[in-house]
């Protein structure tokens, strides 16, 4: 499962697709919490949060995300977009609350785990 | 007679007050001119709080005083609100609309008390003063009176003690810049090379760059291939490091620095300092307050995280004056004196 | 979803129940307690790791009836006591909030 599958799957829009084909999701993290987020020991997690701020996009850099995901439908501040340009990280953001997110992703990784499409 | 108004105008969450207003909601709303102001501004009005801009020389009545008094004080001090108070005890105010009032009705000789505003927003003392200018922007009074955390009247700030303040300070930060910065001690030991030495400066609540320094020090140890598990914990000490400096200090430096086989990343911040290292040291203990937590931080984890992820960490503190904290990293084991830790 | 189906779902445990049976019909996951406040489904269970007093607060203006608090955080005195004054059931479980959100959708 690739961003551009997770902004389909969340009925999101992507504002900043990432360069080149994209790494998967290995892992899911739903916090608001950024110091939460630095603990966890996980490669190319996928971020959701409700949290709509640049240091989201800079914790996901440390921890080395391939994306982020802002849920609420929170309207983007206007750094965000360049600021994930230029960390390199794919940022989408969904209309959907966090649970919902949380729920309909999980039900698309299990069934490609199943053999399904993705 | 009416209890003295308690609640803080600030309600936080854990306290429904008067106004209702959240401290995270005042923090979301933007600072009146924010996005234009130069960052040492709001640098400014993050830093400062409400009692280094009110007013404290406060003309008052009690209760017993009649109105004529109050307005026979606006008119001789050009003021435009006088506060109720007793013992110490904010108990209302009278304001030009209520002397107009009381002339138009009559009732000018009789006492404050019965005519007083008592619905009063208030501000605390240690709030800073980008929270209280959200409140200049969201309510029309002009002027707010300042209770302190025992909720004795202490002051009485508007605009215009905001705006002189600002200007005194500006003045001082220009010259601070003219005579320019003092270096930073990184203290390597002997027989030390050094083959990298960065140095980022970081401003107190400088959200817009918070985190900068940490993620091009990731970048800095990917381009020159270092074991990706060691620069995740390198960035993370990193960000961690820049971030309690960012919202819990006055502001420092944050240095990355690569020697022989080591890489080490040093905070140093220009206070407070803290009396209790320790302390800080624990998981979930944090000095932040209520409209540091509404904006993402203070979860009290940065100091533990770093230590954690650190091969060495040391921390060192003088209240008064600041805080250094080192984070070292073997970058590579086994990697021979002299050599330079492979590209 | 009474209590005892939703700690059972997580692995959790009910650390504080208001006494009369309580009912949840919608979960919330947040951290930020502002969006809690502003989107929170009233009846709901609150998924979050802020174990501490405010989050009390803010379930008694938001009809939330139960927190459930993840990464096996622990409970602080205060929190307990405010949440047994204001009735508001609250819940431990050791899994992050996308794994006990997954959990808890599988019982609805």
């Amino acid at each position: 499962m690739k961003i551009n599958d997770v902004a389909r799957i969340l009925d999101g829009t992507v504002c900043y697709a990432g360069e080149g084909p994209g790494r998967p999701v290995r892992h899911v993290v739903a916090s608001d919490l950024m110091s939460d987020v630095l603990l966890v020991d996980a490669d190319d997690m996928l971020l959701i949060t409700s949290l709509a701020s640049d240091q989201v996009l800079r914790t996901a850099q440390i921890v080395g995300a391939m994306g982020v995901v802002v849920a609420n439908g929170k309207p983007l501040p206007s750094t965000m977009a360049g600021i994930a340009r230029s960390l390199g990280i794919p940022l989408v953001t969904v209309p959907l609350a966090k649970y919902e997110c949380c729920v309909r992703v999980h039900a698309a990784r299990a069934e490609e785990q199943r053999g399904g499409a993705a | 007679m009416a209890a003295p108004p308690d609640q803080p105008g600030h309600a936080s969450a854990a306290v429904p007050g008067d106004t209702g207003l959240a401290a995270a909601d005042l923090a979301a709303e933007p600072v009146p001119g924010g996005e234009s102001s130069p960052l040492v501004l709001l640098e400014m009005i993050h830093r400062l709080k409400v009692r280094d801009v009110m007013c404290t020389d406060l003309l008052t009545l009690d209760r017993q005083a009649p109105l004529k008094r109050a307005q026979e004080l606006m008119r001789a001090n050009n003021i435009s609100g006088v506060p109720i108070r007793e013992s110490g005890r904010l108990y209302g105010l009278v304001s030009i609309d209520d002397i107009i009032r009381a002339l138009e009705g009559g009732y000018i000789h009789e006492p404050c008390g019965r005519h007083m505003t008592t619905h009063l927003i208030v501000l605390e003392d240690d709030m800073p003063v980008s929270f209280a200018l959200r409140y200049f922007g969201r309510y029309k009074y002009g002027r707010f009176p300042v209770l302190n955390r025992g909720r004795t009247l202490v002051g009485i700030v508007s605009q215009r003690d905001i705006n002189r303040v600002l200007l005194r300070e500006l003045t001082r930060e220009v010259e601070r810049l003219e005579r320019g910065h003092k270096g930073v001690n990184v203290g390597l030991g002997e027989g030390d090379r050094l083959y990298m030495l960065c140095e980022y400066p970081v401003v107190k609540l400088d959200f817009e760059n918070a985190g900068k320094a940490a993620n091009e020090i990731k970048i800095l140890l990917r381009d020159r291939h270092t074991d990706p598990r060691v620069t995740r914990r390198i960035a993370v000490a990193a960000y961690e490091l820049e971030l309690n400096m960012c919202v819990h200090s006055n502001g420092g430096t944050l240095t990355f620095l690569v020697s022989n086989g080591r890489a080490e990343v040093v905070a140093k911040d220009n206070g407070p300092g803290m009396a209790d290292v320790e302390w800080a040291c624990r998981d979930g203990t944090s000095t932040a307050n209520d409209w540091i937590r509404s904006l993402g931080f203070g979860a009290g984890m940065g100091l533990p995280n770093t230590k954690r992820v650190s091969d060495t960490f040391e921390i060192r503190s003088t209240p008064g004056k600041g805080t250094t904290v080192r984070a070292g990293f073997a970058l590579q084991p086994g990697t021979r004196d002299g050599e330079a830790p492979p590209a | 979803m009474t209590l005892r189906e939703l700690a059972a779902a997580c692995q959790g445990e009910i650390v504080a129940t208001p006494g009369a049976a309580v009912a949840v019909h919608a979960a919330y996951a947040s951290d930020l307690l502002s969006d809690v406040m502003g989107h929170a489904p009233p009846e709901s269970v609150l998924i979050t790791v802020q174990n501490h007093v405010n989050t009390i607060a803010v379930c008694t203006l938001a009809d939330i009836r139960a927190v459930l608090i993840c990464h096996g955080r622990g409970i602080p005195d205060d929190m307990l006591a405010a949440a047994r004054r204001e009735g508001v059931a609250l819940l431990r479980t050791p899994l992050d909030q996308f794994h006990a959100a997954c959990r808890l959708a599988a019982l609805a």
